[in-house]
């Protein structure tokens, strides 16, 4: 899938497009909203990422011009200006999608992966894991026919480790995934802990679940068959 | 304290009242002077009458000037007089005075001109007398007359007065009104109201041109907010994107994804603390909206599920007790909902294990109060002091989160116009007891 990356902070920009190539997306760079506004009037993207604070241009105006030129890319608006306004805007213009500053890379690429499964209306296969198997449509996790009982955070939790499967994500970036922004502040390692603990204990009474490891020092990872 | 219409209405009845009244005062001595005027002039002219007879006729169709007899006439009523006779006093007389008379065993009081004149070198005294019943009768029902009359238009006018008065001051209380109403500078009326009166209009415009200074300040606190947000959360981001993209790679040793890991926790230090400045900043310049309704209860009991697992792991009984819900207007959800969670993890962190938290719901005077008491280690009265207050450190936190998080839910609170007070004691736990504002 094409992205267009609308960054003027350039060692981001260019973070975020290492990142996304390594998950297969083919990449383009426009540092101000000239740039930008070019590169959409003569490419097809699937995906601009634009990041709001653009020194020349309002980045509202670049969803404007790009609607009127017939572009179907999908947006994800990605700022630092936290003010509730420009999200209730960007929204309003047609943005697809809304991420503050700074935002955990898996958290961009899941939010890129949810709006592409809506726009393209693909539905989720259910997964395996070892003897359990994820009912992503349903939100079920099952174990040999046996429905194991999670709490809705339990099933995100897993969920989320499972749409990125073999990455290591953090405490951070799984706290921030589930309870958001509003309570960033609050942010408690020992939350996660606490959740995955029930979580294994839950999963272990069914059958062993050695899929979901514990990475010392660094967090947590569901690894792949 | 009263209302200005009322005062104004006051005024003009008192002031009406107390001019009234000295005109009544004076009203009977008016009347009479102008009666006995009225009188006298007739008097007067009776007198030049008869002389005009005297000298046309003579003295004799009056009296005869041999014999002593006098003459007097008084009419069947007794309401005049005319009398006429021989006199030896010295001075000349032209006077008018007040006498009584005993007539038929009767004593009526007369206005009597006193008259001397010659008449073929005769010295005569004419008097002429009128009665004063008529004109005492007169200055009675005049006064009766004038005292309902004037009473009459004291009513009259004071009703008048209160419905004007209350007619020009609409303006007022409009522009009152208009200044009650609002409840951040984001929501000014900047609409002028209608008036005619000068002074209201230009308190009006006073007031408009104030609103419009706050309103242009509390945008430029906005801005600024948004830049230094901008400002500081973009190298953040930066590193924090660089420092993932290093942890998500396959060949990365684990001592250095360790340590990259650690990184990341201070980075995000930052960012929290950053954004808890940012929000406190946002709530306090009135940047989150108020537009939603819910209920209390539903959203304690939220709060409850959320932080269950973290008290369950830590052998902590969590519970909640709802003897009373209400029902929330015009309250931001995200802002209350962050504002109970901080204060129950804040219960959560500081109770040992085996302790207790309790929530409860319950109607008080001013409304719902929800009280969150727990068995923890409590404070002293230097730690309750020092609260909410944003950077001094609290003994006994694992430093985590800054301890801004009380910070945030106060600032949450006086947004909201909730009122939160804290009893503690070292050894005896804490409760943070919360009262709704009544809805209006």
């Amino acid at each position: 899938m094409n992205v267009l990356i609308v960054e003027d902070e350039r060692s981001l920009a260019k973070e975020i497009a290492s990142f996304l190539k390594s998950e297969n997306f083919l990449c383009d760079l426009a540092y101000t909203g000239r740039e930008a506004s070019e590169k959409i009037a003569v490419n097809l993207y699937d995906f601009i990422l634009l990041d709001l604070g653009l020194p020349d241009y309002n980045g509202l105006d670049l969803i404007k011009e790009a609607r009127k030129t017939g572009s179907e890319a999908s947006f994800i608006i990605i700022t630092a200006r936290g003010a509730v306004e420009d999200k209730v805007k960007g929204l309003d213009l047609g943005a697809d999608d809304y991420l503050a500053k700074p935002f955990a890379l898996v958290e961009l690429l899941s939010r890129i992966n949810a709006v592409a499964r809506r726009k393209f209306n693909i539905t989720s296969q259910n997964v395996e894991l070892g003897e359990f198997v994820m009912e992503i449509q349903s939100r079920r996790l099952t174990c040999k026919g046996n429905l194991v009982d999670l709490t809705k955070k339990e099933f995100d939790l897993l969920h989320y480790l499972v749409i990125n499967r073999d990455k290591v994500l953090t405490r951070q970036q799984l706290y921030e995934h589930i309870w958001g922004n509003i309570l960033d502040d609050q942010y408690d390692s020992n939350f996660i802990d606490v959740h995955i603990k029930n979580l294994r204990k839950k999963l272990n009474f069914h059958a062993p679940s050695p899929w979901l490891e514990t990475i010392r020092g660094v967090g947590y990872k569901i690894s792949g068959d | 304290m009263i209302r200005l219409k009322t005062k104004l209405a006051l005024f003009n009845l008192l002031s009406k009242l107390a001019f009234t009244a000295l005109f009544l005062l004076f009203l009977p001595v008016i009347i009479e002077r102008i009666n006995l005027r009225q009188v006298d002039n007739d008097l007067v002219q009776k007198r030049e009458k008869t002389i005009g007879l005297i000298s046309r006729y003579g003295i004799e169709p009056f009296i005869n000037p041999d014999s002593s007899i006098s003459f007097g006439s008084y009419n069947i009523l007794k309401e005049e007089f005319i009398s006429l006779e021989k006199t030896d006093i010295p001075d000349e007389l032209n006077e008018i005075d007040i006498s009584s008379r005993v007539l038929e065993d009767e004593e009526i009081s007369y206005r009597v001109l006193n008259y001397t004149l010659f008449v073929d070198g005769q010295k005569y005294l004419l008097e002429i007398g009128r009665s004063l019943t008529s004109i005492q009768q007169a200055k009675g029902n005049i006064s009766r007359i004038l005292f309902i009359f004037i009473g009459l238009i004291i009513l009259i006018t004071f009703i008048t007065d209160l419905q004007y008065t209350r007619l020009i001051l609409v303006p007022l209380e409009k522009i009152t009104k208009k200044l009650k109403e609002i409840s951040s500078p984001s929501k000014f009326d900047l609409t002028p109201v209608k008036t005619n009166t000068i002074d209201f209009a230009s308190l009006d415009s006073a007031l408009r041109s104030l609103m419009d200074r706050i309103g242009e300040a509390f945008r430029k606190e906005k801005e600024i907010t948004v830049d230094i947000s901008h400002e500081l959360l973009t190298p953040v981001s930066v590193l924090r994107s660089k420092l993932e993209n290093i942890l998500l790679r396959n060949d990365i040793d684990p001592e250095v994804a360790g340590k990259v890991e650690e990184s990341l926790k201070t980075l995000h230090r930052l960012q929290s603390l950053v954004n808890s400045l940012l929000m406190i900043a946002r709530i306090e310049s009135h940047q989150y909206l108020r537009e939603d309704t819910f209920s209390v209860r539903t959203l304690i009991e939220e709060i409850i599920e959320e932080l269950k697992p973290l008290a369950d792991d830590k052998e902590v009984a969590l519970t909640g007790e709802f003897q009373q819900d209400l029902l929330y207007r015009d309250a931001n959800r995200p802002l209350i909902f962050s504002m109970f969670y901080n204060i129950v993890n804040n219960a959560v962190k500081n109770t040992p294990s085996g302790g207790k938290i309790n929530i409860k719901c319950f109607s008080a005077e001013k409304g719902l109060r929800v009280v969150i008491s727990d068995t923890g280690k409590g404070m002293d009265d230097e730690q309750l002091a020092n609260l909410f207050s944003r950077f001094k450190s609290k003994k006994g936190n694992d430093g985590n989160g800054a301890g801004i998080g009380l910070a945030i839910a106060k600032s949450i609170a006086d947004f909201h116009n909730i009122e939160i007070q804290v009893k503690s004691a070292p050894g005896s736990g804490t409760a943070f007891s919360i009262d709704f504002p009544r809805n209006s």
